[in-house]
């Protein structure tokens, strides 16, 4: 794909050479993971990414020039991710960058192209720190962080179960512990009142010797933030020694996934999440984004497939404001835009470069992830921590 | 007065009954580690994926149509065929070097990653799930306690006491300490050694194989699922004293309650830690463990 991708920008280069500069296409660079762990995510952002760009070049391109994606695998290894970008800026000479999944390879990136001045958008990376403490003028959030999860999660509970009692369970490790203080914080903002909580080791076999705590505290809700197989585990050992009767399990957007939910199965039922997407979103840009993304990819898009197709309109969009693929002009273009995407309009935040958005809180039912719930965009999005622009 | 009986009642017993079972899990575990390096010398480091392939076998037995408790009555037979030709085909062949201690666990242990790796390749690396075969619980004075843990909690005592009884109780078991004692006076009294070797590490193949079905149902299905119990089952068999069966029991069962208890006090991750602790307190003052070897006890 990407042999051919290049021959014919070096075809259209040769035959198109005499012409004005503003007809050769935008080169768009995508570092993304296409083999290793990660390796499904990055199908779904080169799903979206392609549709995307057929679409926009079918329409007449991007102020009437065409779009060309360039990929490089990333590895799903920030170190590669690194060496790709490098490659995708300085050989390939492209224009925007996007495509990275693992936050560590986001931010590394990130610096890459404030190197090299120019742009880049992730699509999928949720750790807050993109968009806060670690900003960067030259680095744009087009999907939802861990934070705006949290929150949608947090005024679910709110509306649903006002004043709840939460008792948390985490993996004891990094992300553990800060989705848990995340989700705590935004919960007790919203009238919640925290129990107790428990942080688990990885790959913990047995959580029973944790219930008697979590019973006697008398929860309302429990929050959980464990992922893959610990999270079968917990479930069906929830559901042996009934724990979840008459509690609510609510947890964070990697804990039940289409990978383990097989295996919980009707454990599930009743869980519920924050998430920045949902094929069952009902708006006439979703359906049809969901019809055309089935027809391409025999395959259903998820919220990285969702957010990938979104972030091409982004960018066109920009150009298109700014009159030009300049650096500093598309910046400024960008901040503050408004775009139309699969999730409705988006807005990006011109203080941190985050994309502001509705929220949805979505529930298992039957095997299947339904919506329950809507946050609007400004109620999500929490405070601008970004101080370096 | 009131207060300290409900503590007991409602906060101490639950922890208590629900270390006993997990405690059973282990000693199950151990068992097998035991009674093979009891009687072989053999650190078997592929104890936890034969344990992983009884679960496994459990839940393809099962895809066919068959009950839970066919497939717990089968599944160690299966297991037992393949701890059989395990032992005549590669643990034989280095058995006679004098190097023999590392050898094997070398050997089990290139076992141990092909055996994770194939069932990786055969079933995929998500987690699978068996539904337990009883399901609710059950409220006694105020605890409540899922009946499949129960069951699980009777069965492996009695698969325990049934171990016990046969090494100990007879002439078969007779046998096999005879062998594990002294290896040249039992084959010149007419014992058939190797078959008897064989047959011990089939047992305790089995042993492992009945384990992963029995815990399948709580602890869910998935190819690196052997490395959970392996490490605390090795520590039971050090703390217990290497081959013996007493000592893995109550070293088990210790242990799992030590857990139990201080998880009520401290960070549920400081329990391995305490675990290995106390492993290390043993080995530097009684090395030998708990208890002594099969052939002695």
């Amino acid at each position: 794909m990407k042999t051919r991708n290049t021959a014919i920008a070096l075809a259209i280069a040769c035959i198109a050479s005499s012409a004005a500069a503003q007809n050769q296409p935008i080169r768009i660079g995508v570092v993304t993971p296409l083999s290793g762990t990660y390796a499904g995510i990055g199908q779904q952002v080169r799903w979206g990414l392609d549709l995307a760009a057929r679409q926009i070049n079918a329409a007449g391109g991007v102020a009437g020039r065409q779009l060309e994606l360039i990929y490089e695998d990333e590895e799903a290894n920030p170190a590669v991710a690194v060496q790709k970008a490098e490659k995708l800026f300085q050989v390939n000479k492209v224009d925007f960058l996007t495509g990275t999944v693992n936050s560590g390879a986001t931010l590394a990136v990130g610096q890459v192209a404030e190197r090299n001045n120019r742009l880049i958008a992730t699509t999928v990376s949720f750790a807050d720190s993109i968009t806060g403490d670690k900003c960067s003028p030259n680095v744009f959030r087009v999907n939802a962080r861990a934070g705006m999860q949290s929150a949608a999660l947090a005024d679910w509970i709110a509306r649903t179960r006002p004043n709840a009692n939460v008792f948390y369970l985490g993996p004891d490790y990094e992300m553990g512990r800060s989705t848990v203080a995340a989700f705590k914080s935004a919960a007790e903002a919203k009238g919640a009142k925290s129990v107790g909580e428990v942080f688990a080791p990885l790959d913990n076999k047995d959580y029973s010797p944790f219930f008697g705590q979590m019973r006697s505290s008398r929860p309302a809700v429990i929050y959980t933030s464990v992922a893959g197989n610990d999270t079968v585990r917990l479930f069906s050992q929830m559901a042996e020694f009934g724990i979840n009767r008459n509690v609510q399990v609510v947890g964070a957007s990697g804990t039940v996934t289409s990978q383990n939910l097989p295996a919980i199965g009707k454990n599930a039922d009743g869980f519920v999440t924050g998430v920045g997407y949902a094929t069952s979103i009902d708006s006439a840009e979703n359906r049809k984004f969901v019809a055309d993304f089935e027809a391409a990819n025999k395959s259903a898009p998820d919220l990285y497939g969702a957010d990938s197709y979104g972030v091409l309109f982004f960018y066109k969009a920009a150009v298109e404001k700014a009159g030009s693929t300049d650096t500093d002009k598309v910046r400024a273009a960008m901040r503050g835009l408004q775009w139309s995407t699969p999730q409705g309009t988006k807005t990006m935040r011109a203080g941190d470069h985050q994309a502001m958005q509705d929220m949805y809180a979505m529930r298992v039912t039957n095997g299947k992830f339904e919506l329950v719930g809507q946050v609007k965009a400004d109620a999500a999005i929490g405070a601008d921590v970004c101080t370096r622009f | 007065m009131s207060n300290a009986m409900e503590w007991l009642q409602f906060v101490l017993a639950p922890q208590m009954i629900n270390g006993l079972s997990i405690g059973v899990a282990v000693v199950l575990m151990a068992l097998g580690l035991t009674i093979i390096f009891g009687l072989l010398d053999v650190i078997n480091m592929a104890h936890g994926e034969f344990y992983a392939i009884g679960a496994y076998l459990a839940v393809a037995l099962l895809a066919t149509g068959m009950s839970f408790w066919w497939a717990l009555v089968l599944t160690p037979l299966l297991m037992a065929v393949l701890g059989f030709v395990t032992e005549r085909g590669l643990i034989q062949r280095v058995f006679h070097s004098k190097d023999r201690h590392t050898l094997t666990l070398l050997l089990t242990f290139g076992v141990a990653v092909v055996l994770e790796d194939a069932l990786k390749i055969a079933f995929g690396a998500n987690p699978l799930r068996l539904e337990a075969p009883i399901s609710g619980a059950t409220e006694m004075l105020g605890l409540f306690f899922p009946n499949y843990r129960l069951f699980v909690m009777l069965f492996g005592g009695a698969l325990i006491a049934g171990v016990w009884l046969l090494v100990f109780r007879t002439s078969l078991g007779a046998i096999v300490r005879a062998a594990a004692y002294d290896r040249n006076m039992s084959a010149s009294l007419g014992v058939p050694v190797q078959l008897v070797y064989a047959g011990t590490f089939a047992f305790g193949v089995a042993l492992a194989g009945i384990a992963g079905v029995l815990l399948a149902p709580i602890y869910s299905v998935f190819p690196t699922m052997g490395k959970d119990f392996v490490l605390i089952a090795f520590s039971v068999v050090i703390i217990g004293g290497m081959g013996s069966i007493k000592g893995a029991l109550l070293a088990g069962l210790l242990l799992t309650q030590v857990q139990s208890i201080s998880s009520l006090y401290i960070s549920p991750v400081w329990s391995d830690p305490l675990l290995f602790g106390i492993m290390v307190l043993v080995l530097m003052w009684r090395p030998q463990g708990l208890f002594g070897k099969l052939g002695s006890a």
